[in-house]
């Protein structure tokens, strides 16, 4: 079986990979380590494997692994770890908006890339901003209010 | 209520290792040298096994080892009924059911291995309705079990005959329910690692990793419970279905004939088709009134869906069966249940267990009901709710009930009154209340050491000062270890931030009987109460010969041993720690409260009891039939909130799950096949589709339950779905939708219906 060699840039490091023509990028990240970028649909339904790439939210399962040759690719340990959280991670901490974590990773990432764009983004912009990743767990009132919350925080921030 | 933690709002204690990423589900476990386990599964509903010939797969490079009934004991499990083999033997019962399975070096060589696999089927008739099983002649599911009747009960209780006889007023209703999923996001996973001294390392997102030893590893693979090390995996959602794991079978039965540890992690189409969904039920409803509207009796038949295998099903069908009962004063029963083979997805248990079913029928009836008297269907409720002290007809024991403050309060906040005289042209409101267990001393029979229902702590302080608590009883990601850090972060004087909840380990866990039947607060909750108390009193007698002061002069505040009289003479616990010279501990011991039910299914199965009503506003497009839930109010009694921030949690994240089941889920079987594989034909609520939430609790502060909490996980989605359809009722007219789920085409024929 032929296989690729590309590069890409994951928060920051720069992987060199082997990779089959059939992979995506989710497995591919996978399999190199980033396992934060969780599986579970591989159909687009979902969003648990979303990822920035060159700063746009996808989801990693769509993405052959070779479309990202050259890439910046930000997963949620890119986004904060931790030790340092972005404000979207701390306020779904204090607002409750995680419970068994699984889509959490996906629900980061996809609340970042609403929030470059939108800084203050109301109940809808919020509500559509997630539409693709699914929770169980908690009825995605409390993740709505870490989003609102998170938006406040990122201007007080900002204008400080 | 003085209480420092309880009570107060706190971000469960792995918040911050969630939101980065940095948990650790089954799927991102490491096992150097791990070979991938896949199934081959049965494409047909129903069908003899004539030959399976593996040789072609056995000698493709990287395939270490196949299975299938040619070289696995015939072992059959199941926690009612022994009717499951580890792989088909005689027949295949259900699409998805497992023939075969492969352990290779990798998904790609496992997965050719499959299509190398030569089954011969003979095809045999399916049976997939479960009434058309019930005729005589019909195909059997199982050759053994005449009528394809899985489990069958008849109770009469108080004058039943005369409470018809002498009503001033009778109803009767059917109501159909739909074979949906749990549909957490994490698809199901387990992993396993045989050691050379012939024992076994499994790990999984597991619901109970004490039980999944005793009712499917250990009889199967003939082995004891002891040689199986079972490891909890955080679950990334579980709602009852991963109770009931077969992929721990698989993974632990793959390694030992590979000896080599194996990864068992199914696809979400295969966990959408082979797990354990929530139980389809038909249920037939009568009763009998008085014109004040006081229920005399009542009478139910249910027939249930079983699926080709038994599992949990007949406790299932039970707990539909007499639940009800118990949340009004109802003075006669007559309840029938036959829980019914088919050649469909084995049903199980999804939160709720039956309960949803069950009160989205009966709460679905007494809106008609109220309809006939011309009673208010809150008031109708107010009149019947069960009290405190009460003991229901069936034998439960009421030892705490804030039910009427809930619906009082889902009242007030609606504006009920004038909303309900309002109503109709397309906009209503209706509620719904509930009862649920806190833990059922039922399952301890079946499935626990005895039937004491028992569960277990220890507290260790570390000479840093940090906490650890060991409990058998496992988080699902709601929270329920957190609890436990909150009561024994109370109890000891030691900030919330300093304990941690490991997973659960049967390695060096004391045993509990794991999460299910919403009995981890009440029961896990207790023991680890008693576990921190004792902790609290080792500390303070270490503290009291360190510090050279009576223990009972000390006490912890904020993580330091400080003298009551003199604040200054102080020690930090890690430092009590240090100069015992090892860690200080506690132990403590709960045992559930309750009985095990006689063979009429009379007595108290559960120590307590917990109630909840949901309110819901809708808005019904009377052209298009399409249902928008504009929003919901509901109130809960979980006898005292510990975490109020996980409580709320847990309430929002239920209601909208129940929302979900009632107006979009389904699995949609036809003739045995289903339609639902991924997200995008089963759907599930979205960010869009969630509803405003406005909720309270109502404690009731329960005698039994830690800092008087009871559980809370059930009854935060059982009456949801009975809610949106009684407010369809209110905003059409008349409306009844009696089968599940609420789509626009019922909808329509509903609306027609009520018009002639």
């Amino acid at each position: 079986m032929s296989t690729y060699e590309i590069k890409f840039s994951v928060n920051g490091n720069d992987e060199i990979l082997a990779v089959r023509g059939e992979e995506t990028l989710l497995r591919a990240l996978r399999r190199v380590g980033y396992v934060e970028v969780k599986l579970s649909c591989e159909g687009g339904d979902c969003g648990a494997c979303a990822v920035l790439l060159d700063g746009v939210a996808v989801n990693a399962c769509l993405v052959f692994v070779a479309q990202a040759d050259g890439c910046e690719i930000t997963t949620v340990r890119g986004v904060g770890t931790e030790d340092d959280l972005h404000p979207v991670q701390e306020q779904l901490i204090e607002k409750g908006g995680v419970q068994c974590g699984f889509c959490t990773p996906g629900i980061v990432v996809s609340a970042k890339a609403l929030l470059d764009e939108n800084p203050e983004p109301t109940r809808e912009d919020i509500q559509r901003g997630l539409a693709g990743n699914l929770c169980r767990c908690t009825g995605y009132k409390k993740i709505f209010e870490a989003v609102s919350a998170a938006a406040r925080q990122m201007k007080e921030g900002g204008d400080s | 209520m003085s209480e420092r933690v309880v009570g107060r709002p706190h971000p469960i204690i792995d918040a911050a290792e969630k939101v980065s990423g940095a948990t650790i589900f089954i799927d991102d476990l490491e096992l150097p040298g791990a070979l991938t386990g896949v199934a081959l599964r049965s494409p047909h509903p129903h069908a003899r096994v004539l030959n399976v010939d593996t040789s072609a797969a056995e000698r493709l490079p990287g395939v270490a080892v196949v299975l299938s009934k040619n070289n696995t004991p015939d072992a059959p499990f199941g926690i009612n009924h022994k009717d499951e083999a580890a792989f088909c033997r005689e027949k295949v019962r259900y699409v998805g059911d497992e023939v075969a399975a492969v352990a290779a070096a990798d998904e790609a060589t496992a997965r050719e291995a499959l299509s190398l696999i030569r089954v011969e089927y003979e095809v045999l008739p399916t049976v997939a309705d479960p009434f058309a099983a019930l005729e005589p002649g019909a195909p059997l599911v199982h050759d053994s079990v005449a009528g394809n009747i899985a489990n069958e009960f008849h109770i009469k209780r108080g004058a039943i005959d005369e409470a018809f006889e002498k009503a001033d007023a009778t109803f009767a209703d059917e109501f159909h329910t739909h074979l949906a999923h749990q549909a957490y996001i994490e698809p199901t996973g387990c992993a396993a690692q045989w050691h050379p001294d012939g024992k076994i390392s499994v790990w999984g997102c597991l619901q109970s990793v004490f039980l999944i030893r005793t009712f499917m590893l250990a009889p199967v693979m003939g082995m004891s419970a002891d040689d199986f090390r079972v490891t909890q995996t955080k679950p990334g959602g579980a709602f009852g279905g991963k109770l009931d794991v077969k992929a721990a079978l698989m993974a632990a039965m793959l390694s030992r004939a590979a000896e080599k540890p194996v990864k068992f992690m199914m696809s979400l189409e295969e966990d959408l088709i082979a797990m354990r969904p929530r139980m389809p039920v038909h249920i037939s409803l009568e009763s009998a009134w008085k014109n004040d509207g006081a229920l005399a009796g009542k009478r139910v038949r249910i027939v249930a869906e079983n699926g080709a295998y038994s599992s949990l099903s007949p406790a299932i069908m039970s707990s539909i069966a007499l639940r009800t009962d118990n949340l009004y004063k109802t003075p006669a029963a007559e309840i029938q249940g036959r829980l019914v083979y088919t050649n469909i997805i084995p049903s199980g248990q999804m939160r709720g267990f039956g309960n949803v079913q069950a009160t989205y029928a009966w709460e679905s009836h007494l809106d008609n009901v109220a309809d006939g008297l011309g009673l208010d269907p809150a008031d109708l409720r107010l009149k019947n709710y069960t009290e405190k002290g009460d003991v229901s007809l069936h034998g439960w024991k009421i030892a705490s009930c804030a039910v009427a403050d809930a619906t009082r309060y889902v009242v007030r906040e609606m504006d009920w009154k004038a909303k309900r005289a309002r109503g109709g042209k397309g906009r209503g409101i209706g509620l719904a209340s509930c009862i649920h267990v806190s833990g059922n001393k039922g399952f301890s029979v079946e499935l626990g050491p005895d039937d004491t229902d028992p569960s277990s702590g220890v507290v260790r302080v570390d000479e840093e000062g940090g906490v650890e608590i060991w409990s058998g009883e496992s988080d699902l990601g709601q929270g329920a270890t957190s609890v436990m850090a909150y009561i024994a972060s109370e109890v000891m004087g030691i900030p919330v931030d300093r304990f941690k909840v490991p997973p659960t380990d049967t390695g060096y866990m004391p045993f509990g009987m794991g999460a299910f039947a919403s009995r981890i607060t009440l029961i896990g909750g207790n023991a680890v109460k008693l576990a921190a108390e004792d902790a609290r009193r080792n500390l303070l007698d270490a503290a009291a010969e360190a510090m050279e002061i009576p223990a009972d002069e000390l006490e912890i505040v904020e993580g330091e041993v400080r003298a009551k009289a003199l604040p200054e003479r102080k020690m930090a616990v890690g430092e009590v720690v240090r100069r015992v010279g090892s860690v200080v501990e506690g132990e403590g011991k709960w045992l559930a409260g309750g009985d095990v039910l006689d063979k009429e299914k009379y007595g108290n199965p559960s120590t307590t009891y917990s109630f909840s009503t949901h309110g819901a506003e809708v808005e019904v497009d009377m052209e298009t039939g399409v249902v928008t839930v504009l929003g919901v109010c509901c109130g809960h009694d979980p006898g005292r909130v510990i975490n109020r921030l996980g409580a709320e949690g847990q309430v929002e994240g239920g209601v909208v799950q129940g929302m979900s089941y009632a107006m979009m889920e389904g699995l949609a079987p036809l003739e045995g096949h289903l339609r639902g594989k991924n997200f995008h034909d089963y759907l599930i609520a979205t960010s869009m589709d969630a509803p405003p939430i406005e909720h309270d609790f109502f404690e009731s502060m329960d005698p039994y339950g830690p800092y008087g909490a009871k559980g809370l996980a059930e009854v935060a989605i059982n009456p949801i779905t009975a809610a949106i359809c009684n407010a369809v009722y209110h905003a059409t007219g008349g409306a009844r939708i009696r089968t599940l789920p609420v789509t626009p085409e019922r909808v329509l024929e509903a609306i027609e219906e009520a018009r002639i």
